[in-house]
């Protein structure tokens, strides 16, 4: 085939660093032409990127596909080698559909919008940079890459305490990226054959104890990034602070890169280490669920509280990556993709709100729901989305987590009633965060609230941003297999590596680690017995 | 007839496309289907009205002997793992689906009457035509998980359409109330059927119970846990048919349009809870345990009730608290083992709770012209009165309605309460002395509404009245809604505010109240004849209906030919029959002395048992105790996580940083410094390498 040969992803990344090369060269007498030069190089870059996978990619093949390798500087053994599987190529195109959407809605960017909009073009490069580099330093660079925009983003164009948030997020994730570099070089340089190639370091066999070390540096990495609690303090900051838009692909996208490095690095790579921190992400996940649903709660700005709630979704992924099911794995992978498109869709309706009210503070606002009814139609169906409610995707992703830890024989039955009972009080406790939220803003009498003159419900343009991302939601929500099949045969690949993992250690324990596992039963209506108290 | 089964599918969906085409319309060109008012009711109602009658083309054929049909499809996999959705029509599926379908389009054609001044018209309409899908859904579930996804659809239509006055605080309340009330029951829902997978390994209803009970008697899962596990399904049902102690959102339901009282707070969604159980009987029946739980909670809960309905004077709090109570009898039977009188009853209470509920709609309607669109004033009884001679369809179908639920014969409330009571005598005397209270309880208050309501002097204009209503709505605020804080500085200057608001769209005041238009009393008069007659079908001495509804796997012989069946027993029949109608006469009669004929004075007793009048007044203390112990707990303890996460997560975190960044200068002072941002990867990078060389 001609089209193999087409470099898609090199295309792929590099036209959007290429489109902001002019931008300040553009002439920007009313700020018009900028916006619409960026919005129709990212509809450009989206529709090259479906059009491109649905020519090229295989739904069947469970391996690299589209595989692109060039040297770029061999003498440091790095090379510009690219590919996307089952667990990038979704992501990729999540990563698109969200920022282009982001682009869309910074019509009302007013303050230097060509620095503005090359910076989000660059971020555009970068999102799909780190998801379809196949090479551990140019993931390491890309996802460096990714840093620096965000954090002029926040800087420039952030909210008040923008300098505090923008430091925060820059400190925190640049000290837990410099652990990315730190075991990229470590497991470079182990046994011999120096390489910076996935595929190659995945396949090389190392010792328990080196993979266990690395496993913890790339979750400390990953950890700040995804966040895992105690790591998470810089994301409220930085999510309420940043821009709209900015915040939109921020938790609809920029988390995601940690989710996808946990499943990429840890448990692909390092499959040997991941069963003894399996449990630990496992309890960690319902940490992160209790704690974040409950901060949340006691939130007044909102959008902290729905970074909160980031927070306490991202906690599922880390369960489902922990559950050595096939249906865990894929939940967790569902659950990125759908958190990715109700974060931007919550995220980008509370910029619109705060748009019009110039607060975020919920106890100002109150009764928005007589002047504004279809921001508060769209308002109502995103928290109905983030709460989990059937017919749309965060329902499935939480129900083949909950379902694939459920039926995982990599646990005691009591360590896992306790995982999948705590993790279910998220079920109770995000309706009470997520349903004070929209009475507090949007029920009860007008008069309560800040007296705004001339508030205008959504414009057609905002209707039309948060309907590009419900649509997503409600089709995923009716048919799973919309999503899921895009990824399935990786998933699938990856949990039995991930399970060779688990029976290495069952048959060998190497560490006198006390781990609340049991000898792997066959799964079967006849052996239930085994797995019975 | 296969052909019919094909395309079975079409029931919910038709509904869904409704809810769709008025939903996209209301969002995109919001002004434009706001004012397409009939156009879009006609739409909505002639599509309910197609499910209806594919539902009854389907029932029908069901009676005719056709088999149970099922189709499935693949809806979400993983690898191996294959979850199906789909629906199965058998005789349980295809009753509900008439039930269902009757009730919503005879509300949807009320609704135009009742909501004809309302603004969100068209918005109602596809709120009550997405439920009706999602109710539909449920009710042809072929499995748990599909049960469980439209459980929550329900709840989530429920929560919209109680928070439809979303300006009213207090629905701003409710609706989360609800929801969250409901979330306490998914939760112990979903963890059930966890449980149940992760033992059988299955979510099809038939073979859970199999299997449980297999692996109960093989050993391998104790009794108890199964048990568990059937109790934590068990709160699906508590929640969703507000049974003791998750009734508490109920009431407050009451909250939203009445249209939707009827049809969601009355007759379908309440009584998905006993739906399941009859799904789930065969895992029930192998567990005694919990079947005993079930039982006594619905016992209970039939008597808190009803013995708090005695003293509400809100027309729709006292008919939400009698829902609550006869859907505890419903669940005692189910409890009792007695599937085919519980799914009776809820047949017969769907009809003529339905009815009574849209005929409370009417008298509110009726009274807004008087008293204004304040739901304190329109609601109370104590403003009513007299109301008869105003609008006589109202006053006959709410009588029919009340004669229906007091099980007074031949009315349907009779036949399917009797059969209740009769079963769970065999079961359980203990149980059937409190179903048995509960009805003379029941008749005494039905009784009481109707006399406060419709016989009397009219009170509409009692300034006396009035006023003494509204103290006790500013006092009652502070503690009687939930979740909402309240200040009450707030209150007093929010609530002049609305009554002068809804005075002044208001000024078509009258002296008197009038009978409803035609599309509301309409309906009523078509709910009465289900409300007399459809107890026939399931009478002792020729038994229809249970030789149609029985559990799977139970043979029951047909009923052959009009004849009373040989092994009937007259004597047996008489005496339960005859004492439950006797205590029902008794309720009726104390009704009568005290509020009609006024011989004996409510106050007076009142005084004399202060303590128990209180306790029913105040609902038992359950709001109260959960406000204390639930609502402010988890806020208080939602801040002090949050205290922990700023003070010391957040601080510990960062000295932790610092102590690492040997650059040391505090954040401030590396708000423009890009430089420290590289000396700290080259730092972290000596240290990597220094860790690198030590492993290798």
């Amino acid at each position: 085939m001609m089209s193999t040969q087409f470099p898609w992803l090199t295309v792929l990344i590099l036209l959007p660093l290429v489109a902001a090369l002019p931008i300040p060269l553009l002439p920007n007498k009313y700020g018009r032409t900028v916006r619409w030069y960026t919005l129709s190089a990212g509809l450009i870059e989206f529709s090259l990127m479906l059009y491109a996978f649905w020519q090229n990619y295989d739904l069947n093949t469970p391996g690299f596909q589209m595989v692109e390798s060039y040297p770029w500087i061999p003498q440091i053994g790095l090379n510009w080698s690219l590919a996307v599987d089952g667990l990038s190529m979704p992501l990729v195109i999540l990563s698109g559909l969200v920022t282009t959407l982001a682009l869309l809605a910074s019509w009302q960017i007013k303050d230097k919008p060509r620095l503005f909009y090359c910076l989000m073009l660059v971020m555009y490069s970068a999102q799909i940079g780190v998801f379809a580099a196949q090479d551990m330093l140019l993931f390491f660079l890309m996802w460096e890459l990714e840093l620096v925009p965000v954090y002029l983003l926040i800087a420039n164009w952030g909210g008040q305490n923008r300098l505090y948030a923008a430091t925060k997020f820059i400190l925190y994730t640049a000290a837990g990226s410099i652990f990315i570099l730190v075991a990229a070089f470590a497991m470079a340089f182990y046994g011999g054959d120096f390489t910076f190639d996935m595929q190659a370091l995945g396949d090389k066999s190392y010792s328990v104890a080196f993979e266990l070390v690395m496993y913890g540096a790339f979750l400390l990495a990953f950890g700040v990034k995804l966040p895992i609690f105690p790591l998470h303090t810089w994301l409220p900051d930085a999510h309420s602070e940043a821009p709209a838009p900015v915040s939109m692909i921020l938790a609809g996208v920029l988390l995601k890169m940690a989710g996808y490095g946990l499943l990429r690095m840890n448990m692909e790579m390092l499959s040997d280490a991941h069963p003894y921190f399996a449990p630990v992400l496992a309890i960690l996940g319902v940490v992160n669920i209790v704690y974040a649903s409950l901060t949340a709660f006691a939130q007044d700005n909102l959008k902290r509280r729905m970074a909160y709630s980031s927070i306490a979704h991202m906690g599922f992924v880390l369960i489902g990556i922990a559950s050595f099911t096939t249906l865990g794995v894929s939940g967790a992978l569902l659950q990125m993709i759908s958190h990715g498109l109700i974060a931007a869709a919550l995220f980008f309706l509370s910029g619109v709100t705060y748009e019009r009210t110039h607060t975020l503070s919920m106890k100002k606002l109150g009764g928005m729901a007589k002047q504004m009814p279809t921001v508060f139609a769209l308002f109502t169906a995103g928290s109905m989305a983030s709460l989990a409610l059937p017919g749309m995707s965060g329902f499935v992703g939480e129900l083949s987590i909950f379902l694939g830890f459920t039926s995982s024989d990599a646990y005691s039955t009591t360590f896992k009633a306790v995982v999948v009972v705590l993790a279910a009080a998220g079920v109770i406790l995000s309706p009470i965060y997520l349903l004070s939220m929209l009475r507090q803003v949007f029920y009860g009498d007008a008069s309560e609230a800040v007296a705004i003159p001339g508030l205008t419900d959504a414009k057609p343009r905002e209707a039309f941003i948060a309907l590009c991302l419900l649509i997503p939601i409600i089709g995923i929500g009716l048919y799973p297999k919309l999503a899921t099949q895009t990824y399935d045969a990786t998933t699938v690949a990856l949990t039995t590596q991930a399970r060779d993992g688990l029976s290495t250690i069952a048959r060998q324990p190497m560490l006198d680690i006390e781990l609340p596992f049991m000898a792997p039963t066959v799964l079967g209506t006849e052996a239930q017995a085994h797995l019975v108290d | 007839m296969d052909s019919l089964y094909q395309f079975a599918w079409l029931i919910p969906t038709l509904p869904l496309l409704g809810a769709m085409v008025l939903g996209i319309g209301l969002i995109s060109y919001g002004k434009l289907t706001t004012q397409l008012r009939s156009l879009s009711a006609i739409f909505i109602v002639s599509l309910i009205g197609a499910s209806m009658v594919l539902s009854f083309g389907l029932l029908w054929s069901q009676i005719q002997g056709h088999e149970a049909f099922t189709l499935y499809i693949d809806w979400a996999s993983a690898g191996d793992f294959h979850l199906a959705m789909g629906y199965t029509i058998d005789h349980l599926a295809a009753l509900m689906l008439v039930i269902v379908t009757t009730v919503a389009f005879l509300v949807m054609i009320y609704t135009d009457g009742y909501m004809a001044h309302d603004p969100g018209y068209v918005r109602f309409y596809a709120y009550l035509s997405l439920f009706s899908s999602s109710m539909l859904g449920l009710v042809i579930s072929p499995n748990l998980v599909q049960v469980y996804v439209f459980w929550e659809l329900v709840g989530m239509c429920s929560y919209l359409l109680i928070g439809f006055w979303y300006d009213r605080k207090a629905a701003a309340d409710a609706c989360q109330k609800a929801f969250v009330a409901n979330r306490v029951g998914d939760f112990g829902l979903l963890l059930g059927i966890l449980a149940l997978y992760w033992a059988t390994g299955s979510f099809e209803f038939n073979v859970v119970g199999e299997r449980l009970h297999e692996l109960v008697e093989l050993g391998s899962l104790s009794g108890a846990l199964a048990g568990f596990f059937a109790i934590l399904v068990f709160l699906g049902p508590v929640a969703k048919s507000a049974q003791f102690p998750l009734h508490v959102w109920l009431p407050d339901a009451m909250e939203g349009p009445t249209p939707i009282s009827a049809l969601i707070h009355a007759a379908t969604m309440v009584a998905a809870g006993v739906f399941l159980l009859a799904r789930m009987f065969p895992m029930f029946e192998a567990l005694p345990t919990a079947t005993d739980i079930v039982a006594w909670t619905g016992a209970f809960t039939a008597f808190m009730g009803a013995s708090i309905a005695i003293t509400q004077n809100d027309i729709k709090k006292g008919l939400a608290y009698s829902t609550m109570s006869q859907l505890g009898y419903m669940v005692m039977a189910m409890g009792a083992g007695a599937y085919g009188a519980g799914l009776f009853h809820l047949m017969t209470h769907a009809y003529f709770k339905a009815m009574l509920f849209l005929c409370s709609g009417s008298v509110i309607h009726g009274m807004e012209e008087v008293v204004g669109h304040n739901p304190v004033y329109a609601q109370d009884m104590r403003l009513m009165g007299g109301l008869r001679k105003y609008m006589p369809v109202t006053a006959f179908t709410f009588l029919v309605g009340t004669l229906a639920i007091c099980g007074i014969p031949p009315f349907a409330g009779f036949w399917s309460k009797d059969e209740i009571l009769g079963s769970t005598f065999q079961t359980s005397p203990a149980l059937w002395a409190v179903g048995f209270i509960t009805a003379g309880i029941t008749a005494f208050y039905m009784f009481r509404m109707y006399f406060m309501t419709f016989e009397g002097e009219f009170r509409g204009k009692d300034e006396t009245v009035k006023q003494q209503l509204k103290t006790e709505q500013l006092q009652g605020m502070g503690l009687a809604f939930g979740p909402g804080a309240m200040n009450p500085k707030e209150l007093t200057a929010d609530y002049p505010a609305e009554d002068e608001a809804h005075d002044d769209h208001d000024h078509h005041h009258s002296d008197e109240p009038h009978e409803s238009p035609i599309s509301m009393t309409l309906p009523l008069m078509v709910l009465a004849i289900p409300s007399v007659l459809v107890g026939l079908v399931g009478t002792p001495f020729g038994n229809y209906f249970e030789a149609f509804i029985h559990p799977p796997g139970e043979v029951v012989e047909a009923v052959t030919g009009l004849g009373i069946s040989p092994e009937f027993e007259w004597g047996e029949f008489l005496t339960m029959a005859g004492s439950s109608v006797g205590i029902g006469l008794i309720g009726i009669t104390l009704a009568v002395l005290m509020y009609l004929r006024k011989q004996i004075d409510p106050a007076a007793i009142a005084e004399r048992i202060q303590p128990l009048y209180q306790l029913s007044l105040n609902k038992w203390y359950i709001d109260d105790i959960y406000e204390v112990a639930f609502i402010k707990g988890s806020r208080r303890l939602a801040k002090q996580v949050l205290e922990v996460d700023i003070r010391i997560v957040d601080g510990l975190v960062n000295l932790a940083g610092f102590v690492t960044l040997v650059t040391g200068e505090g954040l401030k002072y590396l708000e423009n410094g890009r430089a420290q941002f590289y000396a700290l990867i080259v730092f972290g990078a000596v240290l990597g390498l220094v860790l690198v060389s030590g492993i290798t």
